[in-house]
């Protein structure tokens, strides 16, 4: 059983301030978070891997030369790791994405399921994983949160309104995870070591690939242009309550039963 | 030069982090007010690998070295210096003297379970009337056939009331004193003969063991001698050269906390109509803590690289742990001072910093010893000898 994660970076917005009137983000501390549901993802993946063994392989790319993103995921536990960079790739959206990681399954000669985060902390665009299983022709779940292989199968729980239902589907499949679905593992101390300093087999389970071998340049062209930063519109202000904490809170208590009656 | 961190040091720390923001950080206040080692934890940063930070991976540990330990002591110690200490006394000196000294066996048989936080360690030196004076010691070792028969005590020993393994400084030569009269052993609690007599009750590091332990007879077979008979003495003043410097890592996490809420603190509190950040006397508190933070920050990594690359390193771990002890003293005094009320209140963590911070003036040598030793290497230089 192959497993194929995907594992994208966004920057940690502890680090960042945004600066309204100057129409700026200033940042502080440039540190990247794999993008938590990804990185649920990925614990999803290693889970089915302590239950019944599978080997497990974490890729990602970024436009700049910095696989952490690939190295935090083996440190975790994954097997291998591809790397994807290259001219090209810059501007990357998510149907480049989807067709690139089709060619990436085709040229490993397959997987069995691949996991991804159902969504993404910055853009919230939850397109990736429905458009990787349309490029595949694929079944797709979205928003697992819990995964699991039974009988051949892949067997996940959703989130169906306020209920929660348990579908199930053929392999190979793609599954996407929520943010908060699982609680991704620390990472292993001796095999984070290894991993940065290429010892241990882990220098060469990172495969390097080069999108230009992948997809012919008209692929890697978005169907979006991207022009910069703007600030959303201006939203309105709260009202500030004073007074005894009492009063605070009896204030609160009206605001809130104000909006639930739509007022 | 080169001051980066490296990918892999930045991502050792980023796990440490990750580690003690969900599971040490919200226990602080409750190990403290509840006076309880957290075992859970110490069992928890075993399974990952942390516990063998600086050890190498055959025997267990992550091989990640001094530098990889002094930053899981800094983060550990921005959170909690109970757990810092409970691991540093687990690390730094306890294990630390078998990965100094011990014999391949011996590592096999005790590091490596140390290492992996299967088992945890403890470090025997002081006793009642061998404080700062440790070569005063009079627990006595005395050869018997293919044992060593143990008797006497020690006092202060942190880890002491939940250790499995203790290294242990013994006299087996009276004759000949510390210079090639004391030995190192490697002792375990569950022999008969070895004895917790009690649990120090502390100002801080409340979650923390400090026992006391007691020898009745205790047989410790001849292969558990650390290192050579008769230079016990070296094995342990190395590990101490190991633990001060850590010890000063955590101080620098210490100080950084500190630090971090008296800023927080500043930008929120609003008297006279105007943020404590624009009163003058507050920005010369907060200027002032951060200047010696730096400072010791430097210290602290340049002496890691100086273990790692194999230098000699001795007075400079002196100072880490004289400097950072009253850095950390120092930073938490003035973020008392910059929270007022707030700062003196049970509901707020820097009364428990104040607390804790206090005890790494005193352990791991007196910072009185401290000075004693960085000044006794300067004069040897200049071909005088000093006695403390
Ligand atoms: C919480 C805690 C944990 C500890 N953990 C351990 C442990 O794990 N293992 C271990 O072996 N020990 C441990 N210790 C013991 C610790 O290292 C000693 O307490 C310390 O070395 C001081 O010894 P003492 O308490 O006997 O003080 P003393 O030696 O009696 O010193 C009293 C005072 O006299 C000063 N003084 C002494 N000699 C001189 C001198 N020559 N010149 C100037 N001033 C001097 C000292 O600096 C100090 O201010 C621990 C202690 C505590 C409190």
């Amino acid at each position: 059983m192959r497993i194929l994660v995907i594992l994208r970076r966004v920057l940690d917005p502890a680090g960042i301030v945004a600066h309204r009137r100057l129409r700026r983000l200033f940042i502080n501390r440039e540190e990247y978070l794999i993008q938590p549901g990804d990185h649920s993802a990925l614990e999803a993946a290693l889970r089915i891997k302590d239950l019944g063994g599978a080997e497990v392989v974490v890729v990602s790319g970024q436009p700049e030369p910095d696989d952490d993103t690939v190295c935090r995921g083996l440190a975790m536990g994954a097997d291998g790791a591809i790397y994807l960079s290259g001219e090209g790739f810059a501007g990357a959206d998510d149907g480049v994405a989807a067709r690139l990681l089709q060619a990436v399954v085709d040229r490993l000669g397959g997987a069995d399921l691949v996991l991804v985060g159902m969504t993404t902390l910055d853009t919230a665009q939850a397109q990736l994983g429905p458009r990787l299983a349309g490029a595949l022709g694929w079944p797709q779940i979205v928003g697992a949160w819990s995964v699991e292989i039974v009988d051949g199968r892949v067997r996940a729980v959703r989130r169906d309104g306020d209920d929660y239902v348990v579908v199930e589907t053929d392999l190979p499949a793609v599954v996407t995870v929520p943010g908060r679905a699982l609680e991704p593992r620390y990472p292993d101390g001796a095999r984070l070591v290894n991993v940065y300093r290429g010892e241990g087999g882990m220098g060469e389970a990172v495969l390097r690939w080069d999108v230009a071998d992948l997809l012919h340049p008209e692929g890697l062209v978005p169907l979006l242009e991207n022009r910069g930063r703007d600030f959303p519109p201006e939203r309105e202000l709260g009202v500030r309550v004073e007074g005894t904490t009492e009063e605070v809170a009896q204030a609160v208590a009206e605001a809130l039963r104000a909006r639930l009656r739509g007022a | 030069m080169d001051f980066t961190f490296s990918r892999e040091a930045k991502a050792l720390r980023r796990m440490v982090r990750t580690f003690v923001e969900k599971e040490v950080a919200p226990i602080a206040a409750e190990i403290d007010r509840e006076h309880r080692v957290p075992m859970e934890v110490m069992r928890k940063l075993g399974e990952i690998g942390l516990l063998g930070v600086c050890f190498p991976q055959e025997y267990g540990g992550m091989g990640a070295g001094e530098e990889g330990y002094c930053i899981l002591m800094e983060e550990l110690g921005r959170a909690c210096t109970s757990t810092a200490t409970n691991v540093g006394a687990h690390i730094g000196i306890g294990a630390m003297a078998i990965h100094l000294d011990g014999t391949d066996e011996q590592k096999r048989k005790y590091l490596t379970p140390l290492a992996r936080g299967e088992q945890f360690a403890a470090f025997g030196l002081t006793e009642s009337n061998a404080g700062s004076d440790a070569a005063n010691i009079s627990t006595r070792a005395v050869r018997d056939g293919d044992n060593w028969v143990v008797n006497g005590g020690k006092v202060y020993i942190t880890n002491g009331g939940y250790a499995d393994v203790v290294t242990l400084m013994a006299v087996t030569d009276p004759a000949l004193g510390a210079r090639g009269g004391v030995t190192a052993f490697i002792v375990q609690s569950d022999w008969t003969g070895f004895e917790v007599a009690r649990e120090e009750d502390k100002m801080g590091i409340r979650g923390t063991s400090t026992a006391e332990l007691v020898f009745d007879d205790l047989r410790v077979p001849h292969e558990n001698v650390l290192g050579k008979v008769g230079e016990g003495f070296v094995t342990f003043m190395k590990s101490l050269d190991m633990g001060r410097l850590t010890l000063g890592a955590a101080c620098l996490g210490g100080a950084q906390a500190a630090l971090d809420w008296s800023v927080e603190w500043a930008k929120t509190r609003e008297q006279f109509g105007t943020q404590l950040a624009q009163k003058q006397s507050i920005q010369w508190m907060i200027a002032d803590i951060a200047t010696e933070l730096e400072a010791l920050r430097s210290l602290v990594y340049r002496v890691a690289w100086m273990v790692d690359t194999g230098q000699p390193f001795t007075e400079l771990a002196a100072m880490c742990k004289l400097y950072g002890s009253e850095v950390a003293s120092r930073a938490v005094d003035l973020a008392v001072q910059i929270h007022g009320g707030l700062g003196y209140s049970r509901d707020y963590p820097i009364e428990r910093a104040f607390r804790d911070a206090r005890i790494a003036e005193i352990f791991e040598g007196t910072n009185e010893i401290q000075r004693i030793v960085i000044a006794s290497r300067i004069f040897r230089e200049h071909g005088v000898r000093i006695s403390p």
